[in-house]
């Protein structure tokens, strides 16, 4: 009398191979997905500090273009002096108060904006060329 | 009451190229024009017939895409996709450049005149807005750069009244903008519109604005105190025009003298809308009194009312042309 499914060596070999397979990528997940968040850890932290740096050498341009040219127009009294002093003021108050310390500020991406517009019109009132090259990048295209 | 929109002229202004804009000057005697061509033309009649006076050709590197009349009418401005706004200044029947505004990092979408006359505000695809003072040496400075908008600023226009400044935008909104202690900031933001905002202008009285959309529909928005009563007001939108164009509309203009609508439509058309005269203020009703389908043959750009002579229309397109339409509205016996 014969079996319908006999078991036999092979079978038992394929059914064993299964579970050592299932067990060594049970096993092989687990190690990648450790190794992946301690990678992605370092990456995130690599991404932060450069961007961090980016946007603090930006802060930090303004505040050193902003105190240059407060005491180049410091002694001029004309009115066209006063008023630019007044934004080149305006412009070192909001680097002042700018929340560098604290990347998670709601509002960060405001103060961000604020403080290019004031910087641009800065610029145009001392009829200095802006180059933002290094710091906005603009896309080309078709204008309507 | 029957009204009618008939064709005075069509003028093949900017040749090979297409017209954006078209502005009357405040006394009504001229029209100048600006395209593709990098060029602005002042139109002005002579008898019957509206003919090229002048062509003011190197100002631009770029398109022209707005010109704007100051308010004594001495001065133009132009804004053109080369990041400049430029200043003429009228001298006899000739302009010659003053200044160059420069400052936008990109294409400069709208340049207009406050009714004092003191102020300039220009908007661009760089997505802010800038205010500019010009004082009596004719030295112009940049006040403020406002960034309130997300994306491209198409359209900026002032208020009749009050030193008030609005601006559309391709990121469907339109912002208000009012000086407060010494700067400007935005003061509302009208969301409504499902689509980029392309243009917006206010009625006579400045209580009522009117703006367009790609969304294929005009929307009246009407002053109106804030809820918690305190000084600022709010924008409501109390009337939509839907199912009138069959494109984007482009442009929209408020006639000063018969508070009549027009708008430019990239369905080739130019309308004409009127109120109702029995429908409440705060819930306006406004009928299509005219409509030519085939005023251009291709997307109007931009409608302009003479502000002296009522039912006199200008309008533009992508085809070069300019037409000059006359409104009649018709008495009931």
């Amino acid at each position: 009398v014969e079996d319908s499914c006999p078991i036999t060596d092979s079978s038992i070999l394929l059914i064993e191979s299964f579970f050592l397979t299932s067990r060594f990528r049970g096993e092989g997940y687990q190690e990648g997905f450790q190794r992946g968040t301690q990678r992605g850890l370092h990456n995130g932290w690599r991404h932060g500090a450069s961007h961090g740096a980016k946007l603090s050498s930006e802060i930090s341009f303004y505040y050193g273009f902003a105190i240059s040219w407060k005491c180049l127009l410091e002694r001029q009294s004309d009115d066209r002096s006063r008023k630019r002093l007044k934004a080149l003021e305006a412009l070192l108050n909001l680097t002042q108060k700018f929340p560098l310390d604290d990347p998670q500020s709601v509002k960060l991406q405001e103060d961000t904006e604020k403080l290019r517009a004031k910087f641009r019109q800065v610029c145009s009132m001392l009829n200095v060329p802006t180059d933002f090259k290094d710091y906005i990048r603009t896309a080309e295209g078709t204008s309507f | 009451m029957k009204e009618a929109l008939s064709l005075v002229q069509r003028i093949s202004a900017h040749p090979d190229s297409c017209c954006w804009f078209v502005s009357w000057s405040p006394n009504g005697a001229l029209l100048a024009s600006c395209g593709g061509d990098k060029a602005v033309r002042i139109w002005g009649r002579e008898g019957d017939s509206w003919i090229c006076k002048t062509v003011l050709q190197d100002g631009h590197q770029r398109t022209v895409r707005k010109v704007a009349w100051s308010p004594c009418g001495n001065y133009l401005a132009s804004a053109s996709f080369d990041a400049t706004t430029c200043i003429w200044k009228k001298k006899n029947d000739d302009f010659e450049s003053l200044t160059v505004l420069e400052g936008h990092e990109n294409e400069v979408k709208c340049v207009a005149w406050a009714p004092s006359g003191n102020l300039l505000a220009t908007c661009s695809r760089d997505k802010s807005v800038w205010v500019w003072e010009v004082d009596e040496d004719e030295e112009y400075e940049c006040v403020t750069v406002l960034n309130a908008h997300t994306q491209d600023v198409k359209h900026v226009a002032w208020h009749p009244k009050k030193e008030l400044l609005a601006s559309a935008s391709y990121d469907n909104n339109i912002c208000i903008y009012k000086e407060e202690d010494d700067d400007w900031e935005c003061q509302a933001t009208l969301q409504g519109h499902t689509s980029t905002v392309w243009s917006l202008c206010f009625d006579a009285s400045g209580e009522r604005m009117a703006s367009c959309s790609d969304d294929r529909t005009v929307k009246i928005w009407k002053e109106c105190p804030s809820e918690n009563g305190q000084g600022n007001l709010s924008w409501k939108c109390v009337c939509t025009l839907s199912g009138y164009h069959g494109r984007t509309v482009y442009d929209v203009a408020w006639c000063e003298l018969t508070g009549a609508l027009a708008t430019a439509c990239g369905d080739d058309a130019v309308r004409v809308f009127k109120e109702d005269v029995t429908a409440s203020p705060d819930e306006p009703v406004f009928s299509l009194v005219a409509q030519e389908t085939k005023a251009h043959s291709e997307d109007a750009n931009c409608v302009s009312w003479n502000p002296k002579e009522a039912g006199l229309l200008a309008s533009c397109s992508d085809n070069g042309e300019i037409v000059i339409w006359r409104f009649k509205e018709e008495e009931l016996d």
